[in-house]
């Protein structure tokens, strides 16, 4: 049994509070990954779940016991670090077996624990080598094999693929996904860049300045996002945000902006009425037309291959960015006509920013 | 046309290939005129121990002994006070090395090493939990700022009447560190101890804290984290570290002369023996002495030269 509780946890460096009264749970056997941009806390609440830092206040629980007092090691954890911390002056062998050494597993058992651990991840014929002899992704998977080797519960990464090459780090989230559902132990892993948490995780806790912004599925959070910050935070391209107010006509309801108007779904509560808000809407909710009455002219032209992505200027502040068709004709200077996707037009509050549909 | 380009390419090629030679050429005079300067002195002392007592002072100068001898080297490495086949006019008098020699290699040895212990401890606890604060770590070399001379005298009274005083009063033993190995390892592990928590800072500093943090996740204490991931990385730079205080208490003189005598004799005091000796000044044996004094800075130096290599190039730990 090895889910995490987290409660009321602080963390404050004199008079920086780096995490600020967070509550969630990680479940047994699930990947969760901590994302948000530098500083958010989300490395400090990983080292206080490690041992790394001491709390400043609240609880950690990890299976049914409160861990705060324990010692990193007492508390049944394996943990890849950035910078992998492989021992330079340890053979490959050594470095995956120091865990047990230190726990003085009898020397055949830690023969045969290691080599399989190496196994596991491909490294096998590496066992001899010092670290600086391996590659980029074969440390890593050096890195991986000395926490599998002494089967910890719970997997702690910090943004443990950022040192890799684009191509590599792809694999190694399919690697480590694989891992995950081999092991069934409990992941926690933290990193800032929101792709690698789109494709890996189970759940994701989205964090902002010391504080959970969202805790969902990486669906939940980039199809119904709890706030603008959240918003803005996923997906690629950023999401379109428009500030205007919602007018309330009959059952209809009505965004209206500087520039555009553009209808919303009558779910849209009438007490929204008068509001200022800021609605955000995602490429791929914003369709490109030849004729309607909201109109624009391209700015830009970015072809992906499987689409092209069309910024367009429409009389607002910033240009909103379309995704249409690889194919489509459209290049900077051609006039268009647009629409929203009217279920898909989130609307955030203008000033704290928290989702109001 | 193109020819005519490959030419003068080449021309200029060759022009600059001269000049650099010339330049290489020129470098590497100045170079080893300025090594002959560095280098004499000690040509010198080595080529007058073998000298026999007519060379030492001659005109014009003997660059290389007439007549080598041993003699020198025989006096000084006598096992007796006389030994009738040593004497002779001006230098009758053998004085035997060998208790300078075993004195002074083992209070370096003893207080190189202690400092070394402490130092690195001191420096790692320094390092990782910030003891002292921020600016301790400059503090520290500070002591080291205090011209010997001041505390000399100081530690005398201290080492001579005051610790004898209070223990006798006290405890009703008389202690004192006064001309003895006690006495002059401590003070040479506190001299040096700037010195080496300074040095294994900068070797402390580069061992990434996070691979500190991967042996503790793993379960081991703090103790097997130092042993086995801190001490191996830092080796080199204790080694370093340990050779550059033994040279520095192996050369101590002041204080050596202040706090001992006559049971306690280091090479340096010894060697000043003969500077004041009643026959003269007896540069042979001085001269071979120096030699014997220098050697074994130069046989640890080539033995370890490996890891001087490594500890003076900081940084080679791959984060």
């Amino acid at each position: 049994m090895a889910r995490i509780v987290l409660r009321d946890l602080v963390k404050t460096f004199g008079a920086y509070t780096a995490v600020d009264g967070i509550n969630f749970e990680v479940k047994d056997g699930e990947f969760l990954i901590m994302v948000g941009p530098s500083g958010c806390g989300k490395t400090t609440t990983l080292n206080m779940i490690s041992g790394l830092e001491t709390p400043t206040s609240g609880e950690i629980v990890i299976g049914n016991a409160v861990v705060n007092d324990l010692e990193p090691g007492e508390r049944g954890l394996g943990m890849v670090f950035q910078d992998l911390a492989l021992f330079p002056h340890m053979s490959v062998f050594e470095n995956i077996a120091f865990g047990l050494r230190v726990k003085r597993v009898p020397e055949d058992e830690i023969r045969r624990r290691v080599v399989a651990a190496a196994e596991a991840v491909h490294i096998k014929p590496l066992l001899d080598k010092l670290p600086r002899q391996c590659s980029g992704g074969e440390s890593q998977r050096v890195a991986l094999a000395r926490t599998i080797v002494t089967n910890p519960s719970v997997f702690l990464m910090d943004e443990p693929l950022s040192s890799l090459d684009a191509k590599l780090r792809v694999d190694m989230r399919t690697e480590l996904k694989g891992l995950h559902r081999r092991l069934g132990a409990t992941f926690v892993y933290v990193t800032h860049d929101q792709a690698e948490a789109m494709t890996m995780a189970d759940r994701i806790v989205v964090m902002n300045r010391g504080r959970v912004e969202q805790l969902g599925t990486p669906l939940e959070i980039y199809g119904r996002p709890a706030s603008l910050f959240v918003a803005g935070f996923f997906g690629t391209p950023t999401m379109n945000f428009i500030e205007g107010t919602i007018e309330a006509e009959g059952a209809g309801r009505l965004f209206r902006s500087r520039a555009i108007a553009h209808p919303l779904p009558a779910s849209v509560p009438a007490a929204l009425a008068g509001r200022s808000v800021v609605l955000g809407v995602r490429a791929e909710h914003v369709f490109v037309e030849k004729e309607g009455e909201r109109r624009g002219e391209v700015r830009l032209t970015e072809p992906l291959g499987d689409a092209t992505l069309v910024f367009f200027d429409c009389g607002l502040p910033t240009p909103l960015v379309a995704k249409a068709p690889p194919n489509t004709p459209l290049a900077p200077g051609h006039a268009l006509a647009f629409r929203f996707a009217p279920e898909h037009c989130h609307l955030f509050d203008a000033v704290a920013g928290t989702r109001l549909n | 046309m193109k020819a005519v380009a490959t030419l003068t390419a080449e021309a200029a090629r060759a022009r600059r290939l001269r000049r650099e030679r010339r330049r290489g050429i020129i470098r590497h005079a100045v170079l080893l005129v300025w090594t002959a300067v560095v280098l004499f002195p000690i040509f010198w002392m080595i080529s007058t121990s073998f000298k026999d007592a007519g060379e030492w002072v001659t005109w014009p100068p003997h660059w290389l002994p007439h007549s080598p001898t041993l003699h020198n080297y025989a006096q000084i490495f006598a096992f007796s006070e006389m030994d009738p086949s040593l004497s002779r006019q001006a230098t009758e008098q053998a004085f035997s090395i060998w208790k300078g020699l075993g004195d002074a290699a083992f209070i370096c040895t003893t207080s190189s090493l202690l400092a070394l212990l402490l130092g690195t401890f001191l420096a790692y606890a320094i390092s990782r939990f910030n003891v002292g604060g921020r600016y301790f770590r400059h503090l520290i070399l500070m002591i080291r700022m205090v011209p010997p001379i001041v505390v000399a005298i100081a530690i005398l009274m201290y080492y001579a009447i005051m610790i004898p005083y209070a223990t006798s009063s006290l405890l009703g033993v008389q202690i004192s560190l006064f001309d003895t190995y006690t006495g002059l390892i401590l003070l040479y592990t506190v001299t040096t101890l700037p010195f080496v928590i300074w040095m294994m800072l900068s070797f402390i500093d580069e061992v990434p804290y996070t691979l500190e943090h991967a042996a503790r996740l793993m379960g081991a204490g703090r103790l097997t984290v130092l042993r086995r991931v801190v001490i191996p990385l830092v080796a080199s730079g204790m080694v370093v570290t340990f050779l550059f205080v033994f040279i520095l208490n192996w050369a101590e003189f002041l204080l050596a002369l202040t706090l001992t005598h006559p049971e306690v004799t280091t090479l340096t005091v010894l060697l000043n023996k003969f500077q004041s000796a009643s026959e003269g000044r007896l540069y042979g044996p001085q001269a071979a002495i120096g030699t014997v004094i220098t050697l074994p800075v130069v046989i640890l130096g080539i033995l370890i030269q490996k890891h001087l290599v490594k500890g003076f190039s900081f940084g080679t730990i791959r984060k």
